[in-house]
């Protein structure tokens, strides 16, 4: 079991996960721009295994353009069928993600 | 400020997706098209790649069939946008690095809309695009929202509503 407790993404570097749970989550978070205090949905998956290797670690986002792409999946949490491939690239609004999703069954 | 935005089209074609292909691998957002090979030499391959994501093309997913490779773009409101979008992703995929394993596969090409009209077919069909229509019930609301848009009543209410929003700070 490997020690790491948040998955954060490297830019333009493919994260392979697997997600065992999810839920959303109410947080405080202090506009950078602005520096007021919001509350804004996160939406936090529970990741079991990253990049082959067995983590008990948490993803999570608040990004609603990547967030609406695991939206049908989340009902029945059937992200449990896949393995799934994320790679972020870009800042601010300009920050963009490809999803890959891989069935087990194709593998 | 309240967030004023909402990701229709990702939402279709996410749902779409996975209740058509969801047995087969697929990618959302997959971006399309040759770096630029000037940036790739200065920067070098990795990251002269990642630099130009915001600025390459994307379609909105890609399914990895056993014997196709099927772009799909989903349109709610512009819907003849989709017929060109298409056509002109797929003369990218061949000079795609990302997808250089699957291009021994037949590339196909499906336009998913909520709705339809003779047009919209004929266009497609001369083409050679599949055209799906996939109409969730959520549809119904945001389409019944962007037509109220423009009356004063919903106008009145809405500002109101991202008022309050913006002073209790939620999103």
């Amino acid at each position: 079991m490997v020690l790491q407790n948040i998955v954060i993404l490297e830019d333009g570097k493919p994260a392979r996960l697997h997600f065992s749970d999810h839920l959303i989550e109410k947080r405080t978070i202090t506009d950078p721009n602005t520096g007021r205090p919001g509350s804004r949905n996160v939406l936090v998956f529970s990741v079991d295994r990253l990049d082959g290797r067995a983590v008990d670690a948490r993803y999570s986002t608040m990004a609603e353009k990547l967030a609406v792409q695991f939206e049908p999946y989340l009902k029945d949490k059937s992200y449990k069928n896949y393995e799934i491939i994320i790679t972020q690239n870009g800042e601010g609004f300009q920050r963009r993600w490809s999803v890959q999703f891989i069935p087990f069954a194709s593998r | 400020m309240a967030r004023k935005t909402q990701q229709v089209e990702t939402k279709l074609v996410s749902e779409y997706v996975k209740n058509q292909y969801g047995q087969f691998p697929h990618i959302t957002k997959q971006p399309l098209g040759l770096p630029s090979p000037e940036l790739l030499v200065t920067e070098g391959y990795e990251k002269g790649l990642r630099m130009q994501r915001p600025l390459r093309f994307e379609v909105d997913a890609i399914v990895m069939h056993p014997k196709w490779l099927i772009l799909i773009e989903g349109k709610v409101w512009h819907i003849k946008n989709g017929v060109g979008d298409l056509i002109a992703y797929r003369s990218l995929v061949p000079f795609t690095p990302e997808l250089k394993q699957y291009l021994n596969r037949e590339v196909l090409l499906e336009l998913v809309v909520p709705w339809t009209n003779p047009n919209l077919e004929i266009m497609c069909r001369d083409n050679g695009i599949r055209l799906q229509v996939y109409h969730p019930e959520w549809i119904n609301e945001v389409a019944n929202r962007v037509q109220l848009y423009g009356t004063r009543d919903y106008r009145t209410a809405r500002e109101a509503k991202l008022r309050d929003r913006e002073l209790l700070g939620l999103e």
